[in-house]
């Protein structure tokens, strides 16, 4: 891409685990070590964090990196702003750069709000005038404007974080980097930064956000990359970014054994659960469905005896709330009998109407008679459900609009739009 | 394995930003110094007049005629004489060699040119300096009108700034060394405490060296502090311009260490986010 503003070209990074010397004494025995033994020039010590990465974004895009942690983004995001230097590839940035990676860094306790909007301004290289101009815009976006002359040590960490992020987007940089620190503050602030940042988009800045947040990532980029091991696994349309990560994500909880193939919180062992996976009404395996997708959970279960009665329970929940949705076969009114050997159990559900999200599933088995429980997995099977912006809110509803015309007879008597204002209502009723 | 490695930020691309930051974090390291102390700013005229009195007591009164020094100038002046320039060298450095690790938010979260950390070190030692300066002619002043001494303002003083640029270039050469070295090492920072004393003492600050031909005296000749130190007292209190031949050695050391310590500072910077 010749118009690119961020450039990388076949960028590696590599981090040193061990051989770190803090003090001399840790260097004197090292170098007398290394005085006996060959040297590794990049054996088990050496870790590489990006290895031959390659995307470049042009003015005014805004892409988003998503992927486990570990894979890199963070990384990615320092070479940018020039923090990290690779170790091989070239990165080119053209137009001034401002770089969220930590909101508040820089901020000194001892100083007032104010001198530290000057101070973190011109660190993030506004001008003094320029800061001068904005001081106001920037405390009310923060909410801080009683505060300014109070030092920041004796501010909340909301107040705090509300600050810094609130100097940063006043910059009106050219390329803005935004590091997984939309997360401070309050729903109402949060909402403020997304919009913040919307319009900067709108404006022609250029942003990379890396977050885990990948609702909020999604309202803000129309591209995603995904970074897996350092390594670019995808890089495209958003949603399709977000599919192909949850998925990874899926086949990652699946891999990793021992600890979560083994029966993990409760459960005797005597059923388990090889293998659980979500299909499509098309029978395509999927991790990423819309509100209104029927949708299966094919389970494969081991059963090393035969169970007279059992109760299967496959609960979801989202990653910050408690559980949101249970299935319970006992209360379905399903009785199953397993025979040893390996099953197939299925839940079929028409659709689960909600307007989005990540979540989370668990499966849990009861033997009915004795009540012990045979199985009792981690929330380790994840789902996301998007409705593509149709809906926001908590759920998403079968709904029907009309509009028709009306003759006036049949116009039902007004008592709601004449005189009744919502103050009169609770005086009636404090009265009462 | 890929080779090469780049990154479109050069030096003279980032000389603007340094500029521009450079009074901001003075400024802050200024502000953070004196807040929430009841003097303020007035520690930098105390420290100096205090360190200035105590010499005075240790070589009038405490040593019993054991010194008998022929400086031509009150002691007290001489000696204050010798603890500005001092107090600005030693100010700077201890704090540059700090100022990479006590910055470590900034270092690891933000990029912009490194060397501001040192750099505002030192400018914000030359605020203090600038004040101490001050209480010296005060001092000037009360000596000559006392009558003790007599000053005679001459051509000489014009040497001053120069003196003033060569020690701010040796200054900064040495602290961008030290604070780099000590963001791998932490160690510098507790040896160059000790050794610092021991500069002092061989710096001509608060006694004239020894002139004798000694293995001691011609190592301590070496030292490049001396003729700077001089040259101050010369300017200022003699009105007489530097030995040149002094001078000229300790402004080459200033501007190699300044060259070596600036470069090596660079090629460094790149990895101070990774190791500090």
């Amino acid at each position: 891409m010749d118009d690119a503003v961020v450039q990388f070209s076949g960028v590696s990074k590599r981090f040193r685990i061990a051989q770190t010397h803090d003090t001399l004494r840790d260097l004197l025995t090292y170098g007398f070590r290394r005085l006996l033994q060959k040297r590794h020039a990049d054996g088990p010590s050496a870790f590489w964090a990006l290895s031959d990465v390659d995307f470049a974004v042009g003015r005014g895009e805004a892409v988003g990196i998503i992927g486990p942690n570990g894979a890199g983004k963070s990384t990615a995001l320092k070479l940018l702003a020039g923090i990290l230097r690779p170790d091989g590839g070239k990165i080119t940035v053209r137009g001034r750069l401002a770089a969220l990676i930590e909101v508040g860094a820089g901020f000194h306790g001892d100083l007032t709000g104010r001198e530290n909007v000057f101070l973190n301004g011109a660190i993030l290289g506004m001008g003094r005038r320029e800061i001068r101009g904005k001081l106001d815009a920037i405390a009310s976006f923060a909410g801080v404007e009683q505060f300014l002359d109070v030092p920041v040590k004796r501010y909340s960490s909301g107040m705090y974080a509300r600050l810094g992020f609130s100097i940063a987007v006043h910059v009106e940089p050219e390329v803005l980097l935004v590091d997984e620190v939309l997360s401070v503050g309050d729903a109402v602030f949060r909402l403020r930064c997304l919009e913040r940042m919307r319009r900067l988009v709108q404006d022609g800045v250029t942003v990379v956000f890396v977050t885990h947040d990948l609702t909020q990532m999604q309202s803000i980029c129309p591209r995603a990359i995904v970074l897996d091991q350092g390594r670019i696994a995808f890089d495209g349309e958003a949603r399709e970014a977000v599919g192909r990560y949850m998925n990874a994500m899926s086949r990652a909880f699946a891999g990793r054994s021992p600890d979560f193939a083994a029966p993990a919180g409760g459960g005797n062992g005597v059923v388990e659960l090889l293998d659980l996976r979500w299909m499509s009404e098309d029978n395509k395996e999927t991790v990423w469905i819309g509100p209104r997708e029927e949708v299966r959970a094919e389970m494969t279960l081991r059963l090393s005896r035969s169970i007279r009665s059992m109760v299967v329970e496959l609960n979801m929940r989202s990653a910050l709330d408690g559980s949101l949705l249970s299935f319970n076969s006992g209360r379905s009114g399903c009785d199953f009998a397993g025979e040893a050997g390996i099953q197939r159990l299925t839940l079929t559900i028409p659709e689960i109407p909600l307007s989005g999200g990540q979540f989370f599933w668990n499966a849990r088995i009861w033997d009915a008679e004795s009540g012990t429980t045979l199985l009792d997995t981690p929330f380790r099977y994840p789902m996301g459900i998007d409705d593509c912006g149709k809906a926001t809110g908590l759920l998403s509803l079968e709904h029907h609009w009309t509009l028709e015309a009306m003759s006036p007879e049949s116009r039902p008597p007004s008592f709601i739009g004449n005189t009744v204002h919502a103050g009169g209502v609770c005086e009636d009723l404090s009265v009462r | 394995m890929p080779v090469r490695a780049e990154r479109n930020i050069t030096f003279f691309s980032e000389l603007p930003r340094l500029w521009a930051l450079l009074p901001v974090l003075t400024w802050r390291d200024l502000r953070v110094r004196y807040k929430q102390s009841l003097l303020g700013i007035g520690w930098a005229v105390l420290l100096p007049v205090a360190m200035m009195l105590l010499f005075t007591f240790v070589f009038t009164r405490a040593i019993d005629g054991a010194l008998v020094l022929d400086l031509h100038v009150p002691y007290s002046l001489y000696a204050f004489a010798g603890i500005v320039p001092w107090t600005f060298f030693s100010t700077s450095l201890n704090n540059c060699v700090n100022s990479l690790v006590a910055n470590r938010a900034l270092v690891t979260k933000v990029y912009f040119p490194r060397e501001v950390f040192p750099l505002s070190c030192i400018a914000s030692a030359l605020v203090d300096f600038a004040i101490a300066l001050l209480v010296l002619a005060g001092l000037v002043v009360y000596f000559h009108l006392r009558g003790d001494w007599t000053f005679v303002p001459t051509r000489a003083l014009l040497f001053f700034p120069v003196i003033l640029v060569v020690q701010t270039m040796f200054i900064a050469g040495l602290g961008m060394l030290l604070a780099m070295a000590n963001l791998f090492y932490r160690d510098v920072r507790q040896v160059f405490s000790v050794l610092i004393q021991l500069w002092m003492f061989i710096s001509a600050v608060v006694v004239p060296l020894p002139q004798d031909q000694s293995p001691w005296a011609q190592m301590i000749a070496l030292n490049p502090l001396v003729p700077l130190i001089t040259a101050y007292r010369d300017a200022i209190l003699h009105g007489r311009g530097p030995d040149l031949a002094g001078f000229i050695y300790t402004s080459i050391v200033a501007l190699l260490l300044l060259i070596f310590g600036w470069i090596s500072f660079r090629r460094a910077s790149f990895r101070f986010a990774e190791c500090i």
